[in-house]
């Protein structure tokens, strides 16, 4: 029995009734989507059967979570169809979905239903080391499932600037809250970075990718020169590891120039590139990501996405956006319906280019100028990831460096498992 | 459909490197297809477990459509004696990782070569049929007496 204060995350229609309308829309996907949207709280049973030395706990992050905490929850969740659900710990007071232990497993409920069998994510065993320099490996290489988070640089350079930062992201006082509470080393030092990789990848069957990811660097001879350097040294540092040029890898950062994506790939083992416009409509853009805007403007940051598959190949480069930010107000869509139509057309217009885009599942977390916003419905998500999955089969483009395995945390790639 | 507990002997043909083993799945538009899947086993949990190799595999997404729609699938077994089941069943989970997938795919591995395996699907059995042929016939003739050929009921002549 859960008991607290809590009202509905939004006046909608029940996740049942929902999926009602969306037979043609799997459910473990649709509990997903919805579990990200509105988080889970762990009851005290559930943390009683956390195994610290087995199960996953809360590591250093880009981003914060909704419950503004660092204490040592799990990490996450998997689904039995081995589905990720990257869901983060919700205080009980905004209406939650409940994981909690039945005595055999863990299981995710709504109140008191039972909804699904859930999996906590597993520690990987180098999380157990520590680097020479004594540094948590977890702090140096931070894992998924199935894939190698490295964050170079987790500061942000957009938010140097007054009003520079996008609105709906924490990433900077996050990082400062993290740096300060997980002594989570600033920057990573290049040899305990192939070390942690190195003892990472040890564990047969573990990981199938490795993923880049970190804050805007805006410094260097042109803009993003020294970002771009910051990750064909780290690129080349986790190479060391293998025996092939080229690795399975994404890296996920600023809008570069094609003289900057040619150096990253020539000189690097990087096999796809994803620079993410956040929101597929150039008003809202210049509204939500100020820094962008005023740095790259939509326009060149698109130009530059689409160049980019002429040096990384179609099906290897994508774009993110935070599925849902489009209808933040004042200044966003007014109905789910516009704000649809609008973000898939755009889509569209990049598919036919050969980019992909995949969705985020929007949480207007605490340290975001957003935080008091509300995301839509999970009609609206059901909707989305139908959408840019259905382009993607319509034109022919891959998304296995983005998929359920690989990353996990994109409902519309989830859907990908389908298509051939 | 309730769950049905695998009999010994149903174990031992499962688990027999000998026994002909064969998926059945269908597309999301109901195209069926069929495959040798000598991974076939019987889980420590009482169910049906198999390995998939390609992620990309026609069997796979058939099998993710599945857990996703619950729907069927079935898997036929045919032992070196000639002792034959069906077994129809929901894919319940599939290990892409954790303990079960990588102690399979160390094991896997060591007895294939490189390989890659992208999962371990585990097959909750709804139904087991003795599809043995002379099990078959004897049920349908004990089930279906009337239904046979004429000729087969002509009282032999006697050679003149």
């Amino acid at each position: 029995m859960v008991v607290g204060t809590q009202e509905k995350y939004r006046n909608e229609l029940s996740f049942h009734d929902t999926l009602e309308q969306h037979s043609d829309f799997p459910r473990l996907i649709a509990l997903k989507i919805d579990a990200q949207r509105r988080g889970v709280h762990y009851t005290e049973q559930a943390l009683a059967h956390i195994d610290p030395q087995i199960h996953q706990l809360r590591t250093s992050s880009l981003f914060g979570s909704r419950d503004n905490s660092f204490q040592p929850v799990p990490q996450s969740l998997l689904l039995r169809d081995g589905t990720t659900v990257l869901a983060d710990p919700t205080p009980l007071s905004q209406d939650p979905y409940i994981v909690d232990w039945d005595g055999d497993q863990f299981v995710l409920k709504e109140g008191d239903t039972l909804l699904e069998q859930i999996e906590i994510w597993r520690q990987p065993d180098y999380y157990r080391q520590v680097s020479a320099s004594g540094v948590p490996l977890e702090h140096i290489v931070s894992a998924r499932p199935q894939r190698l988070n490295v964050m170079q640089s987790s500061f942000c350079y957009f938010w140097a600037e007054e009003d520079g930062g996008c609105k709906y992201c924490d990433i900077n006082t996050h990082n400062q809250a993290q740096q300060n509470q997980l002594r989570v080393p600033p920057q990573l030092r290049l040899q305990e970075l192939t070390a942690a990789v190195g003892e990472a990848l040890k564990e047969p069957g573990r990981f199938t990718a490795i993923c880049l990811t970190g804050g805007s660097v805006l410094k260097g001879t042109e803009l993003f020169d020294r970002e771009v350097q910051l990750y064909i040294d780290t690129l080349q540092a986790i190479g060391e590891n293998f025996t092939t040029r080229k690795f399975p890898s994404q890296l996920i950062a600023s809008a570069f120039t094609e003289k900057q994506l040619i150096r990253l790939y020539e000189e690097t083992g990087l096999t796809s590139y994803t620079t993410d416009l956040e929101v597929l409509d150039e008003s809202l853009f210049n509204w939500i990501c100020p820094g962008k805007a005023k740095h790259v403007g939509y326009q060149e940051w698109r130009r530059r996405l689409i160049a980019a598959v002429d040096i990384f190949g179609r099906g290897n480069v994508g774009t993110g956006i935070v599925g849902g930010v489009e209808l933040a107000q004042p200044h966003g869509f007014k109905t789910e319906r516009d704000a649809l139509l609008a973000t898939l057309d755009e889509a569209e217009a990049l598919a036919e280019k050969g980019v992909t885009t995949v969705h985020t599942v929007w949480v207007p977390r605490p340290g975001s100028q957003f935080h008091a916003q509300r995301a839509p419905s999970l009609d609206y998500y059901i909707r989305l990831a139908k959408g840019l999955q259905a382009l993607r089969a319509k034109y022919g483009l891959d998304i296995t460096f983005d998929d359920y395995r690989r990353c996990g945390n994109h409902p519309d790639s989830d859907l990908a498992r389908l298509q051939g | 459909m309730t769950r049905h507990t695998l009999t010994p002997e149903l174990i031992a043909l499962l688990n027999d490197p000998e026994t002909i083993k064969i998926l059945g799945t269908t597309s999301p538009d109901g195209v069926p297809h069929v495959v040798s899947k000598g991974s076939i086993h019987a889980g420590d949990d009482g169910r049906v477990h198999l390995f998939q190799v390609l992620e990309h595999s026609q069997s796979n997404r058939n099998l993710t459509h599945s857990i996703w729609f619950d729907r069927q699938v079935a898997i036929y077994l045919r032992g070196k004696d000639g002792t034959s089941y069906q077994i129809k069943g929901r894919p319940v989970q599939h290990h892409i990782t954790g303990p079960l997938f990588q102690q399979h795919y160390v094991n896997f591995r060591a007895r294939r070569g490189d390989v890659d395996l992208a999962g371990v699907w585990v097959i909750e059995p709804e139904q087991l049929i003795n599809e043995t042929p002379a099990v078959r016939i004897q049920e349908e003739n004990l089930r279906h007496p009337h239904v046979t050929h004429l000729d087969r009921l002509v009282k032999p002549t006697t050679a003149s």
